[in-house]
This record gives C-alpha cells, sequence and structure tokens, in this order.
C-alpha cells in the first residue's frame, strides 16, 4: 500500500497531466456543437464589442462610409429588380389571377461583419446588428456579391451567422440555366469553394453556369447569385453530379452585409405546419 | 516586477491580447494560425515543478480557448507542451549553465534555442491542428499548418527573445 502511494506522489504529474487533458477532452467534444456554443458567446460579446471599436476605427481608413453608402444602392437596386422582376411573371400568367397582396417583397438590414473565422471546420461570423434591430435566427445574409450565409443565434446587438463556408451549412439551389435544383454544402478546407449535391445525372450541367437560389426555403428570394460552377464530378453512388462552385462572396475581405427581415410569410408557414400536423394525425389513425 | 509570478502574469496577459487581436487574423496559405500563446511555456523556468507548468500550460489554453471559441483544443495541446517542456529543456541544457535558469537566447545559444523553441511549438502546433481536423482525410493541409503556424510561433518567440534582450541591455548600459 505504502509503496502504492509512493508511486502515486512521485509520479503526480503525469495523473495530473492526464486529469487535465481529460478535462480539455471534454470540453473540446461537449461544447463543440453549436447548440452549446452559447457559453461562449459570453466572452465572443466581450470580444465582439471590443472588435466593434476597432472596426469603427479601421472603417475609416477602409472608407467604410462610402462602401456602406454603395452596399445601400446596390440593395435598393436588386430589391427593385427582383420586384419588377414579379410584377413581370404576374403579368405574363394571366390565366390565374393573382391577388396583388400575394406578390412578396422583402426588406433588409445593413449589418458590418466585426468578426469572423476562416480557417475552421465550424466557421462563424458575427455582425453588429440583432434582435433590436429586429434579426431573427433563420434569416438570409447576403452581401453585394452574393448569398453569404444564415443568421444563427442573435443577442440584443449582435448575431452569429453559419456562413456558407461551414461544415453544417446546406442552402437548398439551382442552377440558373437549366433550373434543376439542388442542395449546397461545404467540405473543410478551401473558403471560397463549396460543392453542388442531389443534382441529378441526367440534368444538362454546363460549366461556368451560374448557380443561385431556388427560393423554396423561406429564407431566401429566389435567383440570388452563390457562385459560378468550376469542376463537375460523379457522386461517389454514380446517382447524381457532385459539382465544385467558386462562391460570389470573398469571404476574407467581407465587411458590408445585408440581413433578410421580412421575407418569411407567416401565412405560408401556418399553412404547411396545418399540412404537417394533419398529415401526421391521419397517419396514426391509419396505424389505429 | 521582481516576483516571477508577476512577471508570468503581465507576460500572460500581454501575450493574449496581441493573440486573440492580433494573431488569430493571420492565416498562412489560407489556413495557418500561430499559437503564440505558446511562448508561455517556452520560457518556463527549469526548476519549476511539473505540477505548475501543467497547470500554467492548461489555464494559458483555457483562456485563449474562450477568448477564441476553440473549446478544449487549446488547452489539451498546452497541456501536452507543458508536460513535454521538462524534457525539452533537458536535452538543450548547456553543460555550464546553473541548476535553475530561464530558457533565452542568451544561455541556450541561438540555434539551440531556436531548434528548442520549434520543437515544443510544432508538438502544440501538431496536437492543435490534429483536433481541430479530428480526421487525416485533408492531411497535406494540416500538415502543412502544423509547420507554417510552428514555424512562424518560432519566429514570434525568437523576436520577443531578441526585443527583452535588447531592452535588458540598455537597461544595463544605458
Amino acid at each position: 500500500m505504502r509503496a502504492l502511494i509512493d508511486i502515486i506522489v512521485k509520479n503526480k504529474h503525469w495523473f495530473l497531466f492526464l486529469a487535465l487533458e481529460v478535462i480539455s477532452l471534454f470540453f473540446l467534444f461537449s461544447h463543440n456543437g453549436y447548440q452549446k456554443n452559447v457559453y461562449f458567446t459570453t466572452a465572443n460579446g466581450v470580444v465582439g464589442s471590443t472588435y466593434d471599436v476597432i472596426s469603427s476605427i479601421t472603417a475609416y481608413l477602409y472608407l467604410g462610409e462610402e462602401n456602406a453608402a454603395l452596399e445601400r444602392k446596390n440593395e435598393q437596386l436588386r430589391r427593385e429588380l427582383y420586384e419588377l422582376k414579379q410584377a413581370q411573371e404576374i403579368a405574363k400568367s394571366k390565366q390565374t389571377k393573382r391577388m396583388p397582396a400575394l406578390a412578396r417583397k422583402y426588406d433588409v438590414v445593413q449589418a458590418q461583419v466585426v468578426n469572423m473565422t476562416l480557417h475552421k471546420a465550424n466557421n462563424l461570423i458575427t455582425i453588429n446588428k440583432g434582435e433590436a434591430d429586429g434579426i431573427r435566427p433563420e434569416m438570409g445574409v447576403v452581401c453585394s456579391r452574393g448569398v453569404v450565409g444564415i443568421v444563427y443565434l442573435t443577442s440584443k446587438h449582435y448575431s452569429i451567422v453559419i456562413p456558407l463556408i461551414n461544415t453544417d451549412s446546406k442552402v437548398s439551389c439551382r442552377l440558373r440555366h437549366s433550373e434543376y435544383f439542388g442542395s449546397l454544402i461545404w467540405k473543410r478546407g478551401y473558403a471560397d469553394r463549396a460543392l453542388v449535391t442531389n443534382i441529378p445525372c441526367h440534368a444538362p450541367v454546363k460549366n461556368k453556369d451560374i448557380v443561385e437560389t431556388n427560393g423554396f426555403s423561406d429564407i431566401f428570394p429566389p435567383g440570388l447569385p452563390i457562385g459560378t460552377i468550376q469542376s463537375i464530378n460523379n457522386s461517389i453512388d454514380g446517382m447524381s453530379y457532385l459539382i465544385k462552385v467558386k462562391l460570389f462572396a470573398n469571404f476574407a475581405t467581407l465587411r458590408d452585409v445585408s440581413v433578410i427581415t421580412n421575407y418569411t410569410s407567416p401565412e405560408r408557414h401556418q399553412l404547411e405546419e396545418e399540412a404537417l400536423y394533419t398529415t401526421t394525425q391521419d397517419s396514426t389513425q391509419n396505424q389505429q | 516586477m521582481n516576483s516571477p509570478f508577476l512577471t508570468r502574469i503581465a507576460r500572460f496577459f500581454i501575450l493574449l491580447f496581441l493573440q486573440v487581436f492580433v494573431f488569430n487574423h493571420i492565416h498562412l496559405f489560407g489556413y495557418a494560425t500561430p499559437l503564440a500563446i505558446g511562448y508561455m511555456v517556452v520560457c518556463m523556468q527549469r526548476e519549476t515543478s511539473r505540477t505548475s507548468i501543467l497547470l500554467w500550460g492548461f489555464i494559458t489554453g483555457l483562456v485563449y480557448d474562450l477568448f477564441s471559441n476553440t473549446p478544449g483544443m487549446a488547452s489539451a495541446s498546452c497541456t501536452l507542451a507543458a508536460m513535454v517542456q521538462p524534457m525539452l529543456l533537458n536535452i538543450f541544457k548547456p553543460h555550464d549553465a546553473a541548476e535553475n535558469f530561464t530558457p533565452s537566447i542568451t544561455i541556450l545559444g541561438f540555434s539551440s534555442y531556436t531548434l528548442y523553441a520549434f520543437m515544443l511549438l510544432f508538438i502544440m502546433h501538431a496536437a492543435f491542428y490534429l483536433l481541430d481536423a479530428c480526421t487525416l482525410i485533408n492531411w497535406p493541409l494540416t500538415l502543412l499548418a502544423m509547420i507554417s503556424g510552428a514555424a512562424l510561433s518560432t519566429a514570434i518567440a525568437v523576436g520577443i527573445e531578441l526585443l527583452v534582450r535588447t531592452g535588458r541591455r540598455t537597461e544595463l548600459h544605458p
């Protein structure tokens, strides 16, 4: 017994080393999911507000004002284009009479990036607008070049965005040329490339074609550019294409972004939820 | 600031500030970031107890983790570096050195110090990037990150050493 205690006392640093490593690995594997990331956003808040100060100084150096004005102008033009396109579509389909109230519009909130990571598997962006500015989780974020990502967490004055370059990001998209749709995912590595999966093999796919949002989700309006096709390969199962896409958004120099705030339609949401509820009830009745 | 403890605390906060606001924004090849915070472990005195080195390494990593959203990664790799540090320092210890010395260019010599710092920081970066990647699928990129991150951190450590040494000299011979 005494010998055992002697060994433990003599090698106590080894036991301490193991204990500390176990604690570290516990942190690593329990806190690396986004759900458990909330704890770390407190420290992010401190860093975030410091970055805000730093970024307000550097904004002058980079003519931030001018950038923001251009971004606003861009956004206004993009919205006008979108509204015109919708008006055009309504005018085209004269057989179906649609109430004008159903034409969907969207508003944006301008924000600036105050912190971001590029080199991790779970990259996140912090922007300097939050709940006080009407931002809620699940809202789309775009920049003047194209889609950036989706809002994940919000505090009063800051929001965390999951960018396209995050391994958990999945955005439904379509090819502009052929209108076949798939989903855009990202594999760890380069910060300017992503992959499109689930495009069937019989779809005509051309190099340099533009990948854009398809408007199926309630997050992005259709037709927002994401990137251009760089190379086309077959997926592992051979049933679909695996398309490498060069993203339009340049994450390394990203500063001014816009959050699409009121695109979500409560009417559509309610209808879809009712449908889900009815179908689950039907299936339980059938089972009985 | 005569107490080594206070010096260590001051060094810790300065390094943490520089790491979070400067070095975290360096992305070599769009990927590798130097963990200059490892300098805390590099310059641990030889006679410091191993328990104390381990605790310093762990806490350094943990605080860095809190501020850069990498839970557990830096604390695990700093603890590993703290475990290896006394063994590495034993290899590079000059014959005529006193029992208790702080590893520096003056005592170890430029080449030995650089090699010592690089080996220690490489072990730390290797652990960090392996935990970060968790797989070996993209191993060339991970290896590149380990080597370039460790090299840059070594350059930073040597830079700090040279700065401190010139500071000490002017203090002695104003």
